[in-house]
């Protein structure tokens, strides 16, 4: 065997993917060939050097996090939880046909359940985004944030902190969308942030199951309940969006 | 209750791996944040599917949703910044620019981890997926190629390409270290 040859067999020798008799070749040539051992030997160096990176220390909350997600996907701990609620019409049964969600969603995205606002509840989760526009009122403490609405809308906000499932409250903000004031409850999931828009319903007595609606890489998650409507806006994963979805409800 | 059941198979199935996963998402995206936020993803995701989960790999299984998962989140930043990658159909049959080293200079080489991964991080992606799966992981070729969905031919290309890259890399890095007396 030529050098050549057995050169090219270098890494799959050190990766044990030879076989018995390539590897006696291979071991034969390189026993009376400097070049070659030369060759293997810097492979060899420079796999051992790689090996030596291992792993890096994995984020203290991720397998807790895994978990609680885990938990409410199988929901054991969420009993007023209804895939059929949360899916609506067809997509139900596309999901317990084990399809998915994200199937789910591009149904929803060419349906007509599709909100007409959309794009202006995208563009208030954005503008929050930038330095300064977050909150008006910053505080993780409920019992400061559901005051400070006072006077300024025509209803009254439940203003809940979900720090303990993961969810912490920001604060809260004033937007007005559609002309009509509404309130904006900001929460993080890790470093994604979530604003909770709650207004007036346009037909408070209309009942609307939830709809999931994904958008220029956003999740909004749309529900009505007691005459006003909720929208999540988050580029957070559904799964998750969902998940806090769910703990709002009551 | 069956959900829990399944719940409880999951978690005995799939928890064992999450260094492993974390660590392939890492390599993958180098922002430990996003990679914290992968997993999440793909760890719901797979649970969602466990149902396809047919027995076997359990591990090579749930590293395949964290690839994909991954590379959703590239593909995305790609898009977001119109980057042009590097494109592997295009040059993979061209011989790559650089200069194949002297045994001498290869065997020369001596890298610390953290320069090691500096030039890592310059490697395209598929290379340092590859790459990490065989040296960290210890997967066989066969097993690479089931989790990144490529022939096998393909994951020696990347593997080989990949060493002979970051040996380049590394002897450039090396020079300048020792021009610049350190
Ligand atoms: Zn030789």
């Amino acid at each position: 065997m030529v050098c050549n040859e057995i050169q090219q067999n270098i890494e799959a020798y050190l990766d044990g993917e030879l076989t018995l008799s390539d590897r006696r070749d291979f071991e034969e040539h390189l026993g009376n060939c400097n070049n070659c051992q030369l060759r293997l030997e810097a492979v060899r160096k420079l796999n051992t050097s790689i090996k030596k990176i291992g792993y890096s220390s994995r984020p203290s909350g991720l397998k807790r996090n895994i978990r609680a997600g885990l938990l409410d996907l199988s929901g054991e701990d969420s009993p007023g939880f209804n895939w059929s609620q949360l899916l609506g019409f067809s997509g139900a049964s596309a999901l317990f046909a084990g399809v998915g969600v994200w199937l789910v969603m591009g149904v929803m995205i060419n349906s007509p359940l599709q909100l007409a606002h959309t794009d202006e509840l995208i563009s208030a989760h954005v503008r929050s985004l930038m330095v300064d526009h977050m909150t008006d009122i910053a505080s993780s403490d409920r019992h400061t944030v559901k005051p400070w609405f006072n006077g300024k809308l025509d209803f009254s906000p439940n203003v809940v902190d979900f720090k303990d499932h993961g969810y912490p409250l920001v604060g809260g903000r004033l937007d007005y969308l559609k002309g009509r004031p509404t309130a904006a409850l900001i929460y993080k999931r890790r470093a994604h942030v979530i604003n909770l828009f709650v207004r007036k319903a346009d037909t408070p007595a209309q009942i609307t199951t939830m709809q999931l609606i994904q958008h220029q890489g956003y999740q909004l998650l749309n529900w009505q309940e007691r005459g006003l409507t909720y929208t999540l806006v988050s580029d957070l994963n559904s799964k998750e969006l969902q998940a806090f979805a769910n703990k709002l409800q009551p | 209750m069956a959900n829990r059941k399944e719940r409880q198979r999951f978690e005995r199935l799939m928890m064992g791996h999450l260094d492993g996963a974390y660590n392939l998402a890492l390599w993958l995206v180098r922002e430990p944040a996003e990679a914290e936020d992968i997993v999440q993803t793909a760890y719901m995701r797979a649970f969602e599917h466990f149902h396809t989960f047919t027995g076997g790999n359990a591990a090579g299984w749930i590293m395949t949703i964290v690839r994909n998962t991954a590379y959703n989140w590239l593909n995305k930043q790609k898009r977001n910044s119109n980057l042009i990658s590097f494109d592997e159909v295009l040059h993979s049959h061209e011989p790559d620019n650089r200069k194949q080293l002297t045994p001498e200079e290869a065997v020369s080489i001596n890298a610390r981890s953290s320069q090691l991964m500096e030039q890592m991080e310059r490697l395209p992606v598929e290379f340092r997926e590859a790459l990490f799966l065989r040296e960290i992981e210890g997967y066989s070729y066969k097993e690479i190629a089931e989790i990144t969905q490529v022939p096998k031919g393909t994951v020696m290309s990347r593997l080989s390409r990949g060493r002979g890259q970051l040996q380049n890399l590394l002897l450039e890095q090396q020079k300048r270290r020792q021009q610049n007396g350190m």
